[in-house]
């Protein structure tokens, strides 16, 4: 029962971090088709600049908020300098340009900052953990699982409620039409990098306060399983890339737990076994569809 | 005086084919006037060319502005829009979703949105269903109603009784009567000639990418040219 317990406490919580991620190349993806693989880079952004925050000594909760801000801004900054320019090319380019993006900013903070690991002091008040009958969650934990429930929220409200939560997800069906509407399609782009960097840098906090450090590639493994989530979920599908959070979540801490240890190494080709299954079975994801070309 | 719409020497090419040749047109304020043709003649692409979805050279211009070479979202904010060929819904979002998508602003938007579902009463019952789940006909009129929450001055219509029963496409051009009778202008592209030269004040006929008639709807309905090449019929 405990285990069962720990068990649903660990998806929950990675997969809380994988739906924000996954959420947010989803979002770009929706308006512009592009799978933005810098997004990594926006999260180890974000955990540098928690880092600076608390080596400056700016209390805590700023220094949270202020690599959140940084992953949304530097995420705009992204799109009109790097993809802009090439909005119109083949898709092609557009990936091509998202990994030199990547590259060069892993460059970057390997150049400016260092190749190595810099620890992430994580205040005390953070370290405990709560038992919940004969389990534990730490306190890490639970604040990772209701930071991304509370963000999966707002961001529902904000599609469900707002013109532009609308007009985001009208894109993903057709975006000429959403300009027909009036809406300026470098503003809804921006607006899409806007919330694809807040999120990378929500998730890019909670990851580090997990892992207690942040390097330069921080970033490449999550937005690898992030990239894994979002076709599980069905590109340009918003709510498949939070389902699908949570099933490759499932999938992997289930492989974690119960796998023989002799198999342990295996664990990451097992996952991708499993959802070459999912694939075949479902060819467009679970909630996709055929992805019409774009005219 | 200029018209409301004054299109000159358009032009459209797609990879070097050119789809709609020194296209010149006109739409005067109140007026409703079709664009007939068959298949591949370029009247969509006329269209699309006028509300800035393509590019195009020529000159058009639009309550006395020039909106030549303008971005799409910039020639809709003036007053003039388009109801897309096959309605182009966007089918997740709810009816109320796809209306107020079509406002300028929320508060413009929640105005006009009343009016509409006064006028609509099918709709305003089912406002918070998918457009996807609507008939044929019911999306029709989502897709006018949704062009109309910009208060255009202009309308473009792409096709508008594509695909419906004949008793839908009634209901339809009832809409776009009741439309004009207010005084809103329109442009229309369509197949179903006769029904269109019924509707329309004037109407431009084109073949192969260029206009080959235009004039009155009763001229055109008279001319033994449409007669032949529209609509079959020897004379």
């Amino acid at each position: 029962m405990d285990a069962i317990l720990t068990y649903v406490v660990n998806v929950i919580s990675l997969g809380g971090t994988y739906a924000l991620l996954a959420l947010g190349l989803a979002v770009v993806f929706s308006v512009l088709r592009l799978i933005n693989f810098a997004h990594g880079e926006l999260m180890t952004l974000a955990g540098y600049t928690l880092l600076a925050g608390i080596v400056l000594g700016v209390p805590f909760w700023a220094a949270v908020i202020a690599a959140v801000v940084v992953g949304g801004i530097a995420a705009v900054i992204m799109e009109t300098t790097a993809f802009r320019p090439v909005r119109n090319a083949n898709p092609a380019t557009l990936l091509m340009t998202s990994f030199a993006v990547a590259m060069l900013l892993q460059v970057i903070f390997q150049n400016f900052i260092s190749a190595r690991g810099q620890a992430v002091p994580v205040p005390s008040m953070f370290t405990g953990s709560i038992p919940i009958g004969n389990a534990q969650i730490s306190i890490i934990q639970a604040i990772s699982i209701v930071a991304s429930l509370a963000s999966l929220i707002v961001l529902k409200l904000f599609f469900d409620r707002s013109r532009w939560g609308w007009a985001i997800r009208a894109a993903a069906d057709d975006f000429e039409t959403v300009r027909l509407m009036g809406y300026r399609a470098s503003r809804l782009i921006a607006v899409a990098f806007l919330i694809s960097g807040l999120l990378a840098g929500i998730a890019g906090v909670l990851w580090v306060m997990q892992r207690g450090s942040v390097d330069p590639l921080m970033g490449l493994k999550p937005v690898l399983a992030a990239f894994v989530v979002v076709v599980i979920g069905g590109l340009g599908s918003l709510p498949g890339a939070v389902i699908g959070g949570y099933i490759l979540a499932g999938i992997e801490i289930a492989l974690q737990t119960w796998l023989p240890e002799s198999f342990i190494p295996y664990r990451d080709a097992l996952t991708f076994v499993l959802v070459v299954v999912v694939l075949s079975l479902f060819p467009n994801g679970l909630f996709g569809k055929r992805i019409a070309e774009k005219v | 005086m200029q018209s409301l719409l004054e299109v000159s020497s358009l032009s459209v090419s797609y990879g070097g084919v050119r789809a709609v040749r020194d296209c010149s047109l006109r739409v005067e304020e109140g007026e409703a006037v079709a664009l007939l043709g068959p298949n591949g003649a370029g009247k969509s692409s006329t269209l699309r060319a006028i509300v800035g979805l393509v590019k195009s050279s020529g000159d058009v211009t639009f309550a006395q502005e020039s909106i030549t070479g303008l971005a799409c979202e910039k020639i809709v904010s003036r007053g003039l829009t388009m109801v897309p060929e096959g309605r182009r819904l966007f089918p997740q979002l709810t009816i109320h979703e796809n209306l107020m998508l079509g406002a300028r602003d929320r508060r413009a938007g929640h105005e006009v949105y009343d009016d509409l579902l006064d006028r609509l009463p099918i709709l305003a019952e089912r406002r918070n269903q998918p457009a996807g789940t609507l008939s044929g006909g019911e999306q029709q009129q989502v897709a006018v109603a949704r062009a109309l929450m910009s208060r255009p001055r202009l309308l473009l219509i792409d096709e508008p009784s594509l695909g419906l029963a004949p008793t839908l496409v009634d209901r339809v051009y009832e809409l776009l009567g009741e439309l004009k009778a207010q005084g809103l202008s329109m442009l229309i592209v369509e197949q179903e000639v006769i029904r269109v030269l019924n509707f329309a004040d004037r109407a431009y006929a084109m073949a192969n990418g260029t206009i080959e008639l235009s004039g009155t709807s009763e001229e055109l309905k008279n001319s033994d040219d449409v007669k032949n090449f529209y609509l079959g019929t020897e004379t």
